[in-house]
């Protein structure tokens, strides 16, 4: 079953390569990914977020499923896509790096909250990895299409984020007794909302407009990716089961 | 009054937040890094903030006390920003995408309060409890564990726990109630919570009694903020070009 399901990871990574040619590859690839999270949801019988296989698994095929509406009525739409599948892609060969976790989950995990938060977390991720995406082709292409749709993908990842950091708190409050860990990965957590944060609000003032938001979102993005493997690989943390 | 209007352009400047907002980051990126360090950060996890740091040598505390000279700065600066907000925007027609920020900012402050609260006067206390303990809380009650349940599976797992719990008052029975993970007991501000069993050679349960006084205030803060946002991400979506708020 392993074998079959990493078969079915392996030939969705290598639709998406096709997906440059021709972009029916790139929903036949999705779907092929959704299908492998949803035979191993109930083989575990339980939402597969747990270790980097999943998550990263998961975030590749949510940058996907967020890239096609972003890039749906835009000129430039083979640009964010051929980006999109291709950050998919690594991060779909990330994750066939790690060995999935198929123990039973603990406990303390079976509950709505951490299944959401997780979910959430990671849809945002992913939104917030198409803003770099579109902030590196704001810049080497000055069109201001993509800088709209920064923005708005980051609204929404924010909007994500900030939900899947109210479920988590609910979740540590239900669980720990305290909605606050002081754990560095509870740290880096803030710094990233801080940091989105100050993203909207630099937005609006006019020095920031233009390449500085867009370098603002591409340096984002690289604190995505700390928060989600740099801290749980260097530092200890809450989130570490 | 000169210096108190330029006081208030300080503090009503959108320049003034980001600036704020970047000051923070750093000094929580300072933490961050030098928290895994030092042993005396563990300590944190089991007394107030505000006890812990008065505790503690400023030379590890000190970022954490520059990090609330900067929260308060940004409270003052999102107070003010958001009652200029509204006072200059009164009159406009799209109200809905005026206030919705301003609600978000209130659900942060909330959150803020929270911290506060629970820095100033959180408690926690972890104890091992087998059928039949007894233990005083500091709500001048007394709790017994009558029951610890542990359900062990055919390969020898812990797949799940629970304890059949009673509150007394002065030798009264005042109520029962069974505690599972994710799901305490509550009794007069204080919760109880089931950590983990060990069920060999007779089970014994990890018990967590804790009282985290601004839980209330963070969770209508969240609900605020999620409201404000969600309100402001629908109104935005909408329009072509991003808008001010």
């Amino acid at each position: 079953m392993d074998n079959m399901l990493l078969a079915l990871a392996i030939v969705s990574s290598a639709f998406y390569v096709f997906g440059y040619y021709r972009m029916p590859f790139v929903y036949a690839g999705l779907i092929l990914q959704i299908a492998y999270l949803f035979v191993r949801g109930i083989t575990l019988d339980r939402m597969p977020l747990v270790g980097p296989h999943d998550t990263l698994f998961f975030m590749s095929a949510s940058i996907v499923l967020f890239a096609l509406p972003v890039a749906w009525r835009m000129k430039e739409r083979r640009k964010v896509h051929h980006a999109s599948v291709g950050m998919a892609v690594f991060f779909i060969a990330l994750s066939l790096l790690y060995k999935p976790h198929n123990s039973p989950l603990p406990p303390v995990l079976k509950t709505f909250w951490f299944e959401t938060h997780v979910a959430l977390s990671f849809f945002s991720y992913a939104l917030f990895g198409i803003a770099a995406i579109l902030g590196v082709l704001f810049i080497r292409n000055r069109e201001r299409e993509f800088l709209v749709l920064q923005y708005k993908a980051i609204l929404v990842g924010y909007c994500f984020f900030s939900i899947a950091m109210i479920f988590g708190g609910i979740w540590a409050y239900l669980a720990w007794g305290t909605y606050w860990l002081w754990t560095p990965k509870e740290l880096w957590t803030v710094i990233l909302w801080l940091y989105y944060s100050l993203y909207l609000h630099a937005r609006l003032s006019p020095w920031w407009t233009g390449k500085p938001v867009s370098v603002l979102a591409i340096a984002g993005f690289i604190i995505v990716m700390f928060t989600y493997l740099g801290v749980s690989l260097f530092m200890k943390s809450s989130h570490s089961f | 009054m000169k210096i108190l209007k330029k006081i208030l352009g300080y503090f009503i400047s959108l320049r003034t937040a980001i600036w704020l907002l970047i000051a923070l980051i750093c000094l929580l990126l300072f933490g961050s890094l030098v928290m895994p360090g030092h042993e005396e950060f563990q300590a944190l996890h089991t007394v107030a903030l505000f006890d812990w740091m008065q505790e503690m040598p400023i030379s590890i505390t000190w970022w954490l006390w520059a990090c609330i000279a900067v929260l308060s700065l940004l409270t003052a600066n999102t107070l003010v920003c958001s009652i200029e907000s509204l006072i200059r925007k009164r009159e406009a027609r799209q109200w809905l995408l005026i206030i919705s920020p301003q609600i978000m900012h209130i659900g942060f402050l909330f959150i803020l309060l929270a911290h506060l609260l629970s820095s100033y006067s959180s408690f926690k206390a972890i104890t091992y409890a087998y059928q039949g303990s007894v233990f005083p809380l500091p709500n001048k009650l007394e709790v017994r564990f009558n029951k610890v349940n542990a359900n062990v599976d055919a390969m020898g797992y812990v797949r799940d726990w629970s304890a059949d719990i009673e509150y007394f008052k002065e030798g009264k029975t005042l109520s029962q109630d069974r505690i599972l993970p994710n799901s305490p007991s509550f009794m007069e501000g204080l919760g109880i919570y089931i950590k983990t069993v060990k069920v060999a050679p007779f089970p014994v349960a990890m018990i967590e009694v804790s009282r985290e006084p601004g839980a209330p205030w963070a969770l209508a803060g969240g609900i605020l903020f999620i409201a404000g946002m969600v309100t402001l991400l629908f109104l935005k979506i909408r329009q072509e070009e991003p808008d001010e708020s």
